[in-house]
């Protein structure tokens, strides 16, 4: 690039009187993380190479997530060896991947899990093996330091997400039924962490309606309210309260205790579970191995992945369910599976923005944007000073059809997610610009499981997931959601019945 | 062109004086004994001044060319004076030899001036009129000067700007020379284009300089700010008044020198006394090395670890004459390590164990100082006592933050410790609390070590009784995920100032 006589002359003299420019950085980045490739190989049945070595194992877990790590976990808390997990990308941990630089280690989706009530058993064995629950206590560096979240609205921020300023009487009247509702809905003891543990045919009727009908049909029309709402399904779900089933919306919240304050974070949000699960686990996890073709033969199962094929007992497919017609020989196409296209991006900044308001929080939401806001990596530091941070923002392609969405994150470049991205923050943080110098953008077409209408009591789901081998299935979509627990609960029960199967019940 | 000629003589001799009174007065502000400091300086000047006077004779040919250099030369030296020497407090250890260096420079270049100019206008009148209109115009310009200096330049320009614009005005001199003198000097222009450049590059400083001291900021000190630095992690202010010193950080004062003893006492006797032989000691904060002048009078103290975040603090506590003056050079001692660093992250990574502990941080007036106040810090401290450590915590004012201050001591509770809270009274702070808090029990200290000026062992019991206006409240602990003291201290504030 060539400066021109009078830019340099600008400059220069600009240097001369001792005032620097103050312009906006310049701001690096890609794409990282694209998976979407892989994936359209198997949709497409594109060939590939024939094997050449054979490895035999009692079972074989197919994705490195949550799931498939869990599933791993169990196995080798019970002393149980003759297994191996295969994960198609470079890293694994699936939805809680994490990235690292020079500041901060940060999360590349999944930042967090709520403090596990007591029903959540094997959550809480997990934190008891991890150091996270000592002797009934939460560890406190794990717990979310103060402050944690904060929402801006009307030209101002305040403390929670939860609208609290500038509301009618009527809005407070909803929030209150809002509510009381939930609270009878906790008391029936049929909405859990793990969902499994409650679900009831009794409330079937809930997933035959959205949330947002049935918050008209108890007369909730407040516009605060519907707001938050859908922030918390948009949040969670990836989906509008359109487009989220009654039952799921109630889930949310009913679901939970009002927790002790929470919830467990960490720099790298779930994905400092991963690790501590990927140390324990050692060479059990082997990266960059995409299974293409699962099929049985006899009482084996055959697994090609790449030149490799591996021969087992058990399969546990981990892996979004939505693969699996694609890789298991004689499966039939599934119809009421939906996942949620997600874009995540890891912002470097130099220095916070002058326009930052507050003591630094964990969470920063937006009222009225279509994006989830930003999570800042470095909250859980130790350190009392910290002046480069990374923040993690979400966004939750939620309004209209997944596929078309879906479309729209692929087609467009880096350079306009960037802008997109800086623009949504910029009606918050006016300097942005001055203090961002990187932005990666993750893009993830099948991000999470969309519990639709329908979704939770679908007989598609329920079979699969109750499958009685030599394949079992563990992916969260079998809950109908992506939650960290729902993960977990299914890859432990998975392993839990291929044990048992083996004549190794716990 | 007689009238302008006196002007020229009128407008040296007022940056003559000028320079003069800016280096005694900065000397009075920074070394403090105001008599001393003038009489020094001027006698030095005016000793410089003969020098300069002397050596006029040995200048023969091109007498207005070099009057120009002179003037230009007085303008460099002389209007970067007092900033050079600001930043020589700072920064250096000879002060003082850089302070008379530079009076000295500035008086030989001002001793020359006169005795050129003299001779350089003795052909266009009598003799006897060019003595005459010379040292009256002379003495009328010293009389301007050390009337307007008190007046207007140190109340509305300071010292820094003063100087400058002091220099610029005798370049503009020089500048005026080359006019002046036109036809005595081989070539003008380059020398016109030296003095533009000058002048153009103090304007600048002149500019520049009403940042650095920020004039706002004098509004908020009551007295002389004598240092003001933002480092990478704070604001440091200085300010001197008489023989009183006081340290800001972030606007917030730290210590005065005329009470300090009193708390820095308190902070570190009752509880290290109570050990019955501490070899290693630990102190987080306490970057000015006040601290460390008290645990270093007993000498069975084998080793102190400082942890302080900001090495600009300890590097000026350690050279800074007037400052290391008050800590009694305590940086200097062999028994002393200094780790800049982040003590949260520190305490947790080391496994280092010692006898007694120093906490000493800035009030929790924010949620990054809050984490340095919870129960998860309290507990990852506790790993490093010994078996007989104990610790004390600066834990605000049991008066004014009464709040704040039983949450602390509840914190250290809730933290597996045994709590012995006290409190003192420090003049610039009002009522000050600390806590000592332990493994094991502790029993008020048999002995103390001598020449303490505050705390006696007759006096040491009654710093433990609270009267019922500062006695115990019933307050939750501080926590990383729920900082209680840092709303109940803004709370705590709130409720005095309003």
């Amino acid at each position: 690039m060539r400066t021109s006589r009078r830019e340099f002359l600008r400059s220069a003299s600009a240097a001369l009187i001792g005032l620097s420019i103050k312009g906006d950085r310049p701001v690096s980045g890609s794409f990282v993380n694209d998976s979407y490739q892989m994936g359209h190989l198997l949709r497409d049945r594109a060939s590939f190479p024939p094997a050449t070595q054979i490895a035999k194992h009692a079972v074989v877990i197919v994705g490195g997530g949550v799931a498939g790590l869990s599933a791993a976990w169990r196995l080798c808390k019970k002393g149980f060896t003759d297994f191996v997990l295969l994960e198609m990308n470079q890293q694994a941990g699936g939805n809680s991947r994490w990235g690292e630089n020079e500041i901060t280690a940060y999360p590349w989706a999944a930042h967090y899990v709520p403090v596990p009530g007591p029903k959540a058993v094997y959550v809480r064995e997990l934190f008891e093996d991890l150091g996270v629950l000592k002797n009934g206590h939460w560890e406190e560096r794990y717990l979310c330091f103060s402050p944690q979240e904060r929402l801006f609205l009307y030209g101002r921020w305040q403390d929670g997400i939860e609208p609290a300023i500038g509301l009618t009487a009527t809005d407070r009247g909803q929030f209150q039924k809002l509510e009381d509702e939930i609270h009878s809905f906790r008391f029936t003891g049929k909405f859990t962490v793990p969902m499994e543990v409650g679900l009831s045919e009794s409330t079937v009727e809930l997933d035959r309606i959205s949330f947002a009908d049935w918050l008209r049909t108890k007369g909730m029309n407040s516009r605060v309210l519907n707001w938050y709402l859908n922030y918390c399904c948009r949040d969670d779900y990836g989906a509008t309260t359109n487009n989220t089933s009654a039952w799921a919306g109630i889930q949310y919240f009913a679901s939970r205790e009002p927790e002790e304050k929470g919830p467990l974070t960490w720099p790298e949000g779930n994905g400092w579970i991963v690790r501590r699960l990927l140390e324990r686990l050692g060479t059990f996890v082997q990266c960059d191995r995409m299974v293409h073709k699962i099929s049985k033969e006899g009482k084996q199962v055959r697994i090609l992945a790449g030149d490799n094929e591996y021969r087992a007992q058990f399969v546990i497919f981990a892996a979004p369910t939505l693969l699996a017609p694609y890789l298991i020989e004689g499966m039939a196409p599934l119809h009421e599976f939906e996942y949620s296209p997600w874009l995540t991006a890891n912002l470097t900044l130099e220095h916070l923005p002058d326009s930052y308001g507050t003591d630094p929080t964990w969470d920063s939401v937006f009222m009225d944007s279509p994006t989830l806001g930003y999570v800042d990596a470095t909250h859980q530091s130790l350190r009392s000073h910290i002046d480069r941070t990374v923040w993690t923002f979400y966004w939750a392609l939620a309004e209209g059809s997944p596929s078309e969405n879906r479309k729209f994150l692929l087609n467009k470049d880096w350079n306009y997610w960037k802008e997109a991205i800086l623009h949504d923050l910029e009606r918050v943080h006016p300097d942005i610009r001055k203090c961002v110098s990187r932005i990666d953008v993750m893009r993830m077409g099948h991000a999470m499981a969309r519990p639709k209408v329908g979704a939770i009591f679908s007989s598609e789901r329920r079979i699969i997931a109750k499958s009685s081998g030599p394949i079992f299935f563990a992916n969260s979509d079998l809950s109908g959601f992506s939650i960290f627990e729902e993960a977990q609960y299914r890859g432990i029960h998975a392993a839990e019945r291929v044990l048992g199967k083996l004549g190794r019940a716990a | 062109m007689g009238i302008l000629l006196f002007i020229t003589v009128l407008l040296i001799a007022a940056c003559g004086l000028i320079y003069e009174l800016i280096a005694g007065t900065l000397a009075s502000y920074l070394l403090g004994d105001s008599v001393l400091q003038f009489s020094t300086i001027i006698g030095c000047y005016l000793f410089a001044m003969g020098i300069g006077s002397a050596l006029s004779r040995y200048i023969h040919r091109g007498l207005a060319y070099r009057f120009v250099w002179i003037e230009l030369l007085l303008g460099v030296v002389g209007g970067l004076s007092s900033a050079f020497l600001f930043l020589a407090f700072a920064y250096t250890q000879g002060f003082q030899l850089l302070m008379y260096a530079v009076v000295v420079v500035i008086g030989v270049l001002v001793g020359l001036e006169i005795p050129i100019l003299m001779r350089i206008i003795r052909g266009r009148y009598h003799f006897r009129d060019v003595v005459a209109h010379v040292l009256t115009f002379d003495y009328l310009g010293a009389l301007g000067a050390s009337l307007l200096f008190p007046i207007l330049l140190v109340p509305y320009l300071g010292l820094v700007r003063s100087a400058m614009l002091f220099g610029m005005i005798n370049v503009a001199v020089a500048v005026w020379s080359t006019f002046l003198f036109a036809n005595q000097i081989a070539s003008v222009r380059p020398l016109r284009f030296l003095c533009v450049a000058i002048l153009c590059g103090l304007g600048v400083g002149f500019a520049q300089a009403k940042r650095i001291t920020i004039a706002a900021e004098d509004n908020i000190y009551a007295d002389e700010i004598i240092f003001s630095r933002d480092t990478r992690y704070q604001h440091i202010v200085l300010t001197r008044f008489k023989d009183d010193i006081r340290l800001f950080l972030s606007s917030h004062l730290q210590f005065s020198s005329r009470d300090e003893y009193r708390y820095h006492e308190s902070l570190i006797h009752p509880g290290l006394s109570a050990v019955p032989a501490p070899r290693r000691v630990l102190v987080l904060g306490g970057g000015d090395g006040l601290a460390l002048r008290e645990i270093l009078k007993y000498p069975q103290v084998e080793s102190v670890t400082l942890v302080d975040l900001d090495p600009e603090m300890t590097r000026l506590f350690s050279t800074n004459p007037m400052l290391t003056a008050l800590n009694q050079k305590s940086f200097s001692s062999p028994k002393v390590h200094i780790i800049n660093a982040d003590a949260f992250p520190w305490v947790d990574s080391d496994t280092e164990s010692f006898d007694f502990i120093v906490i000493d941080f800035p009030d929790p007036t924010n949620y990054s100082l809050g984490k340095l106040y919870t129960t998860a810090f309290y507990k990852a401290v506790a790993r490093h006592l010994s078996a007989q450590g104990l610790m004390v915590v600066q834990s605000t004012s049991p008066m004014f933050a009464r709040d704040s201050y039983w949450c602390i001591a509840e914190t250290l509770k809730q933290s597996g410790l045994h709590t012995y809270p006290y409190h003192v009274y420090v003049p610039s702070f009002g009522e000050w609390g600390f806590v000592i808090a332990g493994n094991r029990d502790f029993q008020v200290p048999v002995s103390l070590p001598s020449g303490l000026r505050f705390l006696s062992l007759a006096g040491l019991p009654a710093l433990f009784q609270f009267p019922p206006d500062m006695s115990p409240l019933a307050m939750p602990p501080n926590r990383l995920n729920d900082q209680v003291l840092v709303r109940t201290y803004d709370q705590d504030w709130k409720d005095i100032s309003h």
